[in-house]
């Protein structure tokens, strides 16, 4: 019996090293490459080291997703690379799926711990959360991404907010669509329903339209335009639906190009699946620069979120003294909206945009610099018919951002 | 149209439940002879990822079937050994198995995050395919999801039409009467639980090469779970459990058409995406409680009796016990 009763436990302890090994405890997993706790040994002269400087990021999602999370980590590892005193420490995953037992304060008492100076809260989950963290540590520097209460004026005067303006991203993508469409039906694979969600899907039809009228000729009122939101920003069993399966869907009613708003690629892999079965569907995935990889052949583009100079100016800007808080709602360089040191949002061609559409999309996107297209202009309704713009009227910053229904024309339910 | 759409979501319906029927038969044959396989969540996850792995690494996706299946196999050789040999809780092992199988999965599938790899090839059946409606719905492809319906058939007609399929009866019924009948109870224990661990790790297979093609964090996440409900859900019935199986792969399906029904505009979206999950706890509860027996009771007695067949099955009476050798 003893005997047995050692075996079993024998097997427990295995597992339980074996799990030890392979789940990196709560505390941030260090980056690979970014140790912090290294430097000293490579530097061991004590004047080197007061001169470094450690910034945090916390990732709701995985940092391989090639989607969100991987953009922002690319963009911390863009940090390090311009300044080369820096170094960053990292938390993925934080999200209540697979971190049920980890808060957002837990991880910042980490990082400031280990020298964090500035951190990176990206996701709109940390909202209210990183204003607690930012009232226990006024000394430390927080930028809330994708957030608005220093907006409105509820943030803590240590938290900043940065966010790209991916309505133009979208807004390209959605021309890519129309213009790649021969069924006339385009399907958004969305995330949750909120605010920035809501102006981004509405992006994406308002450019579907416009090329569909302009480039392709015909009525725009003809093009179907179906969001389906899964319900978080990636996949959780219970808690969303699969997007997999959505995207499946979609293409069952009819849509032939699925455009992604969620943090992950899964529309633009279905799609390749469904293309390598014969039927004729293109994808616009999100968010990461290279996420078309996945399936480059049925891959339109991609808009994407080019944060590091934007990391790279708030880090610098403390590291100077010089930060001021700052709701920073940062657009594309339009001489070069893909230009890696000065645009904070981009739009990479997929290998299945024919010469002909990229050469309407060059003209789109000339036409959105010098503001010759303008798309955000009234009369626009509501998706229920109430008035969004009247007629003539161009939306201020402050419209398009609180956005309170999808516009008249798009199918899928607004909140 | 409207019927074309029908047609491509059934089909849709019918490809993506693949896995989970895999897995509950698989796990029915486990259970069929007295042992609990706890472990199909982390099982699936592991044998997906491994399947791709070697997929990708070798470009050859039979490699990779077989070798997901390999794992799933391996996964409950161990369940069998610790609950066979040593006796110990089946439960207790499956779910230390589960976690570790999960988070091992995670660990050594990084170097294989969302990379585009090789895939099991669509395959039509030739002339089957071609009927109407039925044809697009069920013979239009690939090999797993056709593999997934022979395992019905297979497990239905081994358990319920053969001789062996009788021992197997018995060793998960009545353990010793079998032994007194000079049946080997705890060698056909272990092969069926890793037959059964085999088609687990087959479902594994049939996620990451043919119904969500690679390997990503938590890829399969939270279907093994569904599959262990869906068994017990169908009485340990393999055409019980395929229909389980399908509803929730409608339920599942319905969150997005009805999402986008005007009809439905008001119905907040939560809803639509958590409530195959609630319906399926639900149903386990309605099927499992006392009320059941209570409205039953309200029917004539040869009716009652008759429904209570149909839609609830007892589980073998030597589930979950270790068979000790006098």
């Amino acid at each position: 019996m003893s005997k047995r009763l050692w075996s079993l436990i024998g097997i427990l302890v295995i597992a339980a090293l074996v799990l030890a090994a392979c789940k990196p405890s709560p505390p941030p997993p260090p980056p690979p490459t970014e140790e912090p706790t290294e430097a000293p040994t490579e530097e061991p002269t004590e004047e080197s080291t007061p001169e470094e400087f450690v910034f945090g990021v916390i990732l709701v999602g995985p940092y391989n997703d090639h989607g969100w999370s991987e953009a922002h980590y690319t963009a911390a590892e863009y940090v390090t690379e311009k300044l080369p005193n820096a170094t960053f420490i990292y938390m993925d995953k934080l999200n209540p799926a697979d971190r049920p037992e980890t808060t957002l304060e837990q991880v910042v008492d980490d990082m400031v711990s280990q020298g964090a100076k500035v951190i990176f809260t990206t996701s709109d989950d940390f909202m209210e959360d990183t204003d607690r963290a930012a009232e226990k540590y006024p000394d430390i520097t927080f930028i809330h991404i994708s957030g608005d209460h220093v907006l409105t004026g509820q943030a803590p005067s240590n938290v900043g907010n940065y966010m790209g303006r991916m309505e133009y991203g979208k807004m390209i993508a959605g021309c890519t669509a129309a213009l790649a469409t021969e069924t006339g039906t385009i399907g958004y694979v969305g995330p949750l329903i909120n605010f920035e969600t809501r102006r981004l899907a509405a992006s994406a039809y308002l450019g579907a339209r416009y090329c569909y009228e302009h480039y392709r000729g015909m009525d725009p009122d003809n093009l179907r335009f179906i969001v389906t939101w899964i319900g978080f920003w990636f996949n959780i069993p219970g808690v969303t639906l699969d997007p997999t399966e959505v995207s499946n869907d979609l293409i069952n009613e009819g849509a032939d190009v699925l455009i992604s708003g969620i943090d992950t690629t899964e529309a633009l892999v279905v799609v390749g699946q469904r293309a390598a079965q014969g039927e004729r569907v293109f994808a616009i995935p999100y968010d990461y620069e290279h996420a078309c990889d996945e399936a480059p052949e049925v891959c339109l583009g991609v808009p994407y979120f080019n944060w590091g100079p934007g990391y790279l100016e708030q880090v610098q800007a403390v590291v100077g003294g010089t930060w001021e808080q700052e709701w920073v709602w940062a657009g594309p360089d339009w001489s070069d909206i893909n230009s890696p040191d000065t645009s904070a949002i981009g739009f990479l061609r997929g290998p299945a945009l024919s010469e002909e559409w990229s050469a309407q999309v060059d003209e789109f996107i000339a036409g959105l610099a010098d503001g010759s297209i303008n798309l955000f202009v009234g009369p626009l309704n509501y998706q229920d018919g109430t008035p969004f713009l009247a007629e003539g009227e161009v939306a201020t910053d402050e419209q398009i951002w609180y956005m309170e229904q999808l516009l008249e024309g798009m199918e899928g339910p607004s909140e | 149209m409207e019927t074309d759409f029908l047609i491509q979501t059934l089909s849709s319906i019918v490809a993506a439940a693949a896995p989970v029927v895999l897995a509950s038969i698989g796990e029915t044959i486990s259970e069929k002879s007295g042992v609990i396989n706890l472990s199909l969540d982390g099982s699936i996850a592991l044998s997906a990822m491994t399947g791709f792995a070697v997929a990708f690494t070798s470009g050859s996706v039979a490699l990779g079937i077989l070798a997901a299946m390999a794992v799933g196999a391996l996964v409950a050789l161990i369940i069998a050994f610790a609950s066979i040999s040593l006796r110990q809780e089946q439960v207790a092992v499956g779910f230390v198995l589960t976690m570790l199988c999960l988070e091992l999965a995670d660990f050594l599938g990084n170097p294989f995050v969302r990379k585009p790899g090789p895939s099991v090839p669509h395959a039509p059946i030739p002339y089957l395919s071609e009927v109407p409606v039925l044809g697009p719905i069920l013979f239009d492809h690939n090999l797993i999801v056709y593999l997934s319906f022979l395992s019905v058939v297979a497990a239905w007609w081994w358990i319920y039409r053969t001789q062996p399929g009788l021992k197997l009866q018995g060793v998960g019924e009545r353990p010793e009467s079998a032994f007194a009948r000079g049946v080997n109870v705890n060698r056909l224990r272990y092969i069926y639980t890793v037959v059964g661990g085999a088609l687990v790790g087959l479902a594994g297979a049939s996620y990451s090469l043919s119904i969500k093609l690679g390997w990503s964090h938590r890829h399969t996440f939270g279907i093994g779970w569904i599959a262990l409900a869906i068994v017990i859900f169908g009485g340990w019935d393999p055409w019980r459990v395929v229909a389980g199986s399908y509803l929730f792969g409608l339920l599942k399906a319905l969150g997005s058409v009805l999402q986008r029904n005007p009809a439905f505009a008001s119905v907040p979206t939560q809803i639509f995406s958590s409530a195959p999950f609630a319906l399926m706890i639900f149903a386990l509860l309605l099927l499992s409680s006392e009320g059941l027996d209570r409205l039953l009771a309200l029917l004539p007695s040869r009716l009652a009796r008759r429904i209570d067949r149909v839609i609830r099955g007892r589980p073998p009476a030597g589930l979950g016990r270790p068979f000790v050798q006098e």
